[in-house]
């Protein structure tokens, strides 16, 4: 790498990350001439299209895209009535994964409708998480920057950078909300976040039931309590997966840095494990978020509300009929 | 919002790249692997269920066909059974019939036989008395041609003509 394009990379860089040190100050100072390997919060960039900045993990993420690609044709030009191979492998899992799928949501309709997204999920997140902790650290680039020289991974995993978890999680909640929408329609899915039908029962429901002035606002806030509650998912969404992965990489720097090869391996399996079930969790959350969203809470509610009625009938009696009784026996006396 | 997008350093460009992959993986996912192999897997188990009722349909076909086929050969053999009852009545009969015609026919023939002798008796005695009578008359004859005199009477002679 020449001194010119170093210099252009770190104005890109120092642009982008607001670095305060200047170049002309990096190039008076003598480079470390020692490689050091940075465990950063932030993935490192690692090229340049004009003003986009390719990341390690916008890479890998490419990567990923493409063996999932590759993969998925194989499967494609291999499928044949009876299963071999590949095939099998893949046919084991949907039918698995469909199952579990089916122990969530309780309706194969609704499975249907989600699996394919939350299988894309599944494997886009696992294969991210996998490809972050390949043992490929030799790959990467040699940046000089203030302290010295620094080693720049090519591989770190899409989902070790919030700009990775953040799109995952953010459409997850979107397209539940789409879910939910096409499920119990625009009105009711409106409804969840913004009460105007707990506030509209103020008017209609006032000369019947009094008590609907506490509770309709109550309603409405709960409804807004939501709206808050969807932005909440998607950063536990996110940062949840994120900061799994992010420590899994650090977790397993830091015991390299120890000693190398021998205490990272079964940190490494490890982590193997935390990919799988990270991408599970990621995958059953965003299943459950589906779920949610395709249900309609006022017919379970009137639901709850005339079992609750039918229990109390038949438990004590008809209090109209015993009150008619009472009101008889009155009129009787009188 | 400035201090956690400098933090993380948050790039909306790179959020929109990652997203566009993720859109990728999910077209690329399900019109290559899911929706192929969840239209196999349904088709397969169709077929299944076909070929199990399939094979129910002719399990039970079998079974009937069994007992129509049981039915079919007790039937035969009553059918069987029956027509040797009837074969042995009827041979038992034929027999006595013509056993009796036999006894009949040599009935008659003994009868005829006894008929033709009797005629044949009658003829031989009418024979034998026409040769004793031409004997009787041929014998007279000649006697009274050798002993012709005026003595014998002529009512013996006449007597002895209608012998």
């Amino acid at each position: 790498m020449t001194t010119e394009n170093t210099k252009d990379e770190l104005n890109t860089v120092k642009e982008q990350h607001n670095l305060s040190v200047d170049v002309k100050e990096i190039e008076s100072k003598p480079a470390s001439e020692e490689v050091t390997t940075e465990s950063t919060l932030f993935a490192e960039p690692i090229a340049n299209f004009g003003s986009f900045t390719v990341t390690n993990s916008l890479f890998t993420s490419w990567v990923v895209v493409f063996v999932l690609i590759v993969i998925a044709v194989i499967v494609k030009t291999r499928i044949k009535k009876i299963p071999r191979g590949i095939q099998n492998l893949f046919e084991v899992i949907i039918e698995g994964a469909e199952d579990l799928c089916d122990q969530v949501t309780s309706s194969r309709a609704i499975t249907n409708k989600a699996f394919p997204v939350v299988f894309a999920v599944f494997m886009f997140v696992l294969l991210n998480n996998w490809f972050g902790i390949l043992p490929l650290g030799g790959f990467g680039l040699v940046e000089t920057l203030e302290h010295g020289k620094v080693f720049i991974p090519l591989f770190r995993s899409g989902t070790a950078d919030i700009n990775g978890t953040l799109p995952l999680a953010i459409m997850s909640v979107i397209g539940a909300n789409i879910f939910g929408i096409i499920s119990i329609g625009l009105w009711k899915t409106i409804n969840k976040y913004v009460n105007l039908k707990a506030l509209g029962s103020i008017f209609t429901k006032i000369k019947k039931d009094p008590s609907v002035l506490m509770t309709a606002p109550i309603m409405f806030a709960v409804g807004i309590l939501e709206l808050v509650g969807e932005f909440a998912k998607i950063a536990s969404l996110s940062f949840r997966l994120f900061g799994n992965v992010f420590a899994g990489e650090v977790l397993l720097a830091s015991m390299g840095a120890i000693v190398a090869y021998v205490l990272p391996t079964p940190f490494l399996l490890l982590e193997v494990l935390v990919g799988v079930i990270q991408a599970f969790i990621f995958a059953i959350l965003t299943l459950v978020y589906y779920t949610i969203s395709s249900m309609d809470h006022d017919e379970d509610h009137d639901e709850k509300h005339e079992s609750n009625k039918e229990a109390k009938f038949s438990d004590t009696g008809s209090p109209d009929i015993s009150k008619e009784v009472f009101e008889g026996e009155l009129s009787g006396v009188h | 919002m400035d201090s956690f997008i400098e933090t993380f350093h948050i790039d909306w460009k790179i959020i929109i790249a990652q997203g566009v992959n993720f859109i990728i993986v999910l077209f690329v996912l399900n019109y290559l692997i899911v929706k192929p192999l969840k239209k196999l897997m349904k088709e397969r188990s169709l077929t299944i269920i076909g070929g199990l009722n399939d094979a129910k349909l002719n399990k039970e076909l079998l079974s009937n066909t069994q007992k129509e086929y049981d039915i079919v050969l007790n039937k035969a053999k009553m059918e069987a059974h029956t027509l040797y009852q009837e074969g042995k009545v009827e041979a038992e009969n034929k027999k006595r019939k013509m056993i009796e015609d036999a006894k009949e026919e040599v009935d008659l023939m003994i009868q005829n036989g006894k008929k033709a002798l009797e005629v044949e008796k009658i003829k031989i005695i009418d024979e034998a008395k026409q040769e004793i009578v031409s004997l009787v008359v041929r014998a007279t004859e000649k006697l009274l041609e050798t002993h012709k005199d005026e003595n014998f009477d002529d009512k013996a002679l006449e007597q002895i003509k209608k012998i």
